[in-house]
């Protein structure tokens, strides 16, 4: 067994963005990720990086903007209200084509709402959340483990598509500790960035903007935005397929509720049900097609999320009616149980073959 | 400090989208000439706002970013943080930097960031056509104040100098105004001292720079002038108010 | 494998240090592993609790519904989550604290808060009841466990570490 550390999931992402070459990190206290900010401020400075405690968490993800918009690597975290307010710096982030690491701990809402792991924010992460046609990419970690090596890569890809990546996780993930391999790799390596605004030294003065007034620049702008998230949607989707090749029923859940709905498959499978998985890990790009493919023989799918059905309606635009699509939730912190997915599935398993 | 009367390098040659009679080509103009004359253009990165002066970037001939509207003293920490040896300045308007982005100013000062900031106090708000300001004088006839600031209701003007000069860490606080050559002069003087101290490494320097907006403050070019020197700075004292990191009593 | 555990008690009873130490004991022998924390909204005083499950397959959920152990450090831990065992659970009581006796087989009793006393630090009583589960169910071995905890404990104060590792040699010898 390599080595291995116990870690819960919130330190696991801060150890994460350090072995990937953060350079700044900006917080604000928000339960329950503050973890991650109590973890950053101990060890940024240990390793002469940058943390900031800022006033507020559109402050926050402002000093981010300002640190990438440097050439340097910077990540923010909060919980679901304070990503609210981070919103308007996400979208100058993807106008300005800038990369920055953004996590979001869900907790329950709307509003204040609670403090308890929930998965309600996947309309805001996937769908803009900001205003104007831009996407971020979204990972969604389902272990201690991922939590670490999402954030190793979320840093490689806000960088290689000049792009904002949100680790979209939960309180149950962030708290939960589990034993991890750490990264002993480099830290992601990525071409110059002669975009950046460090000083005009040997060349013409850079200007960082997302503002374009001239007529037909700003179509121009975002023709150019929909063009890569397209490179992105074709190179960087990541998905976790189980047991799919033979299934009746699918089951389709990401982070905490994929791991829940591990647990019934694996009780599914020993009472001789021929259930299967995918858990999406890119949450935008979502990984339409290959939900598609594995729900071919499918009798029907089973979405289970921490929300109201939000991930439900890509699934259903995955199948596109092709194959019917039933959902198992909670909301408000609650968590979907074992044994009522197991229930689901039974019934399911039971619908007569359509072909 | 000399200066020479010719366009400065750090200006770029290019025609700015300023109404006649407004302050900001002035105040860039001289930033300029301050850039040049301490030899740090290669090494000078602005945050321009979000306000009249969003377009600085076109104007500078060093690296310029925008900010969000208000958190442009945010986004010139994160720079400075990690290019300690570079010169940050933010470029604010009253709206960008005492309304919406106080919390901001104060925080930003509050830590001693070492940039500067630029703040460009017109008591108007310009590009969204002359809205009240939180520094539009008591009575003045806005968009939004149209039968004259009432602070009663509407608050009386902000004094962001005063504000700020209840804080520990600032190194240097300072008033001027472009209300004819001799401000200008001193507004120059004041942005030489803020920048320089930013390279000699002393912290955090705010220069407030109240200035003529024509159009909006109603006015001709030469009362806006008039407006600037007499009744702002009846309100907003011309004047030093941290130097070398004492506070100066008036 | 499969452990599934509770520790329960009052905030600042060290329940959750407990729970942490004996998930990070296991690091080395034990493939899967999850721990997971419970406070109440009080910052101190309340019920505190951690669950830890020990695995030779993976987990699924890190919280579980049916424990094989539940340790009690005080009565309302023991109110609160004594029902979710199964005929073959082992529950460990401070019957220091729980004085409500609890009918079934497979319980063990321990004076820990007394017994902590009597070393001279009330706050021990935590290491006595991790003793007592690693005497009953050797998931680590307790040689293993005390070198552990005392790389775990290290940079603290000596006589702190050497009471710890007292109480724990105090509740594996009972």
């Amino acid at each position: 067994m390599a080595k291995r550390v116990l870690m819960n999931g919130n330190d696991a992402i801060g150890e994460g963005a350090i072995r990937a070459g953060c350079d700044a990190y900006y917080g604000y206290p928000i339960t329950p990720q503050n973890e991650l900010t109590a973890y950053m401020a101990t060890h940024m400075p240990e390793h002469r990086r940058i943390f900031i405690q800022a006033e507020s968490e559109i402050a926050a993800i402002n000093m981010v903007f300002g640190t990438v918009a440097a050439g340097k690597r910077a990540m923010t975290s909060s919980s679901s209200p304070g990503i609210s307010l981070k919103q308007e710096g996400i979208s100058f982030l993807a106008g300005a084509e800038l990369p920055g690491v953004i996590v979001n701990v869900q907790r329950g809402g709307p509003g204040l709402g609670n403090i308890a792991p929930s998965q309600a924010d996947y309309f805001q992460a996937t769908k803009g959340g900001g205003h104007g046609d831009y996407h971020q990419i979204v990972l969604a970690p389902n272990s201690v483990q991922e939590m670490h090596d999402l954030t190793i890569k979320a840093f490689g890809l806000a960088e290689k598509y000049r792009n904002p990546v949100m680790i979209l996780t939960d309180g149950r993930l962030g708290q939960m500790m589990e034993p991890l391999t750490l990264y002993t790799g480099r830290p992601p390596v990525m071409p110059p960035k002669d975009w950046a605004v460090n000083g005009a030294r040997n060349r013409s003065p850079n200007f960082i903007r997302s503002l374009y007034l001239v007529e037909g620049e700003l179509e121009a702008l975002n023709i150019k935005l929909q063009k890569k998230y397209a490179r992105i949607r074709k190179d960087e989707i990541l998905w976790e397929d189980r047991l799919t090749r033979d299934c009746d029923v699918l089951l389709v859940a990401y982070g905490t509720s994929a791991r829940i709905a591990k647990g019934a498959l694996t009780v599914a499978r020993e009472a001789g049900i021929r259930a299967g998985l995918i858990r999406p890990i890119t949450l935008w790009p979502f990984p339409h097609t290959a939900i598609a493919k594995a729900a071919e023989r499918a009798k029907g799918i089973l979405v289970v999320e921490m929300s109201s059905g939000q991930m439900l309606e890509d699934v259903k635009m995955s199948v596109n009616g092709q194959v019917p699509v039933f959902f198992e939730g909670r909301m408000g912190g609650g968590v979907p149980l074992t044994s009522t997915i197991l229930k689901r599935i039974k019934t399911i398993a039971r619908i007569k073959k359509r072909r | 400090m000399d200066f020479t009367y010719k366009k400065p390098e750090a200006l770029t040659d290019v025609r700015t989208h300023y109404c006649p009679g407004c302050g900001h080509g002035i105040a860039h103009t001289l930033i300029a000439e301050v850039v040049d004359a301490l030899k740090i253009r290669k090494r000078t990165i602005g945050v321009a706002p979000v306000g009249c002066s969003v377009l600085a970037y076109f104007y500078m001939n060093f690296d310029v970013t925008e900010a969000a509207h208000g958190r442009t003293p945010s986004v010139a920490t994160g720079i400075k943080r990690v290019l300690p040896d570079r010169i940050v300045f933010s470029y604010q308007g009253d709206g960008d930097l005492a309304a919406i982005g106080t919390a901001e100013t104060i925080h930003t000062a509050n830590r001693g960031e070492n940039i500067t900031v630029v703040f460009m106090n017109n008591a108007v708000y310009g590009m969204t056509g002359g809205q009240m300001a939180p520094t539009s004088l008591i009575g003045q006839k806005t968009a939004t104040s149209p039968n004259g600031r009432d602070p009663e209701t509407m608050g009386p003007p902000i004094r962001m100098c005063e504000l700020l000069n209840t804080l520990d860490r600032p190194y240097h606080i300072e008033r001027v105004a472009i209300d004819g050559p001799d401000g200008v002069r001193k507004v120059r003087k004041a942005l030489f001292t803020a920048f320089k101290a930013q390279v000699e490494g002393k912290g955090y320097s705010f220069i407030e720079v109240l200035s003529p907006c024509p159009v909006y403050q109603r006015l001709s070019p030469v009362d806006a002038l008039r407006f600037v020197g007499k009744e702002m700075a009846a309100y907003f004292p011309v004047r030093v108010f941290r130097k070398e990191g004492t506070i100066i009593n008036a | 494998m499969l452990e599934r555990i509770l520790i329960t008690g009052s905030g600042g009873q060290g329940v959750i240090l407990i729970g942490k130490i004996l998930a990070t004991l296991a690091v080395k022998s034990i493939p899967h592993i999850t721990f997971f924390p419970s406070y109440g909204a009080e910052v101190r005083g309340g019920t505190s609790a951690c669950q830890v499950i020990l695995s030779s397959k993976e987990i699924a959920s890190p919280l579980s519904e049916v424990f094989d152990t539940i340790v009690c450090m005080n009565q309302e831990g023991a109110d609160q989550f004594c029902r979710q065992m199964t005929k073959q659970s082992l529950v460990i009581v401070n019957t220091s604290l729980c004085k409500k006796p609890i009918v079934r087989s497979n319980i063990l009793q321990m004076d820990a808060t007394r017994l902590a006393d009597g070393l001279g630090d009330t706050r021990v009583a935590n290491f006595i009841m991790l003793g007592a589960y690693l005497a009953a169910k050797p998931v680590v071995s307790p040689l293993q466990a005390e070198k552990g905890i005392r790389e775990l404990l290290a940079g603290k104060n000596m006589s702190l570490i050497d009471l710890n590792i007292k109480a724990f040699r105090t509740g594996l010898k009972s």
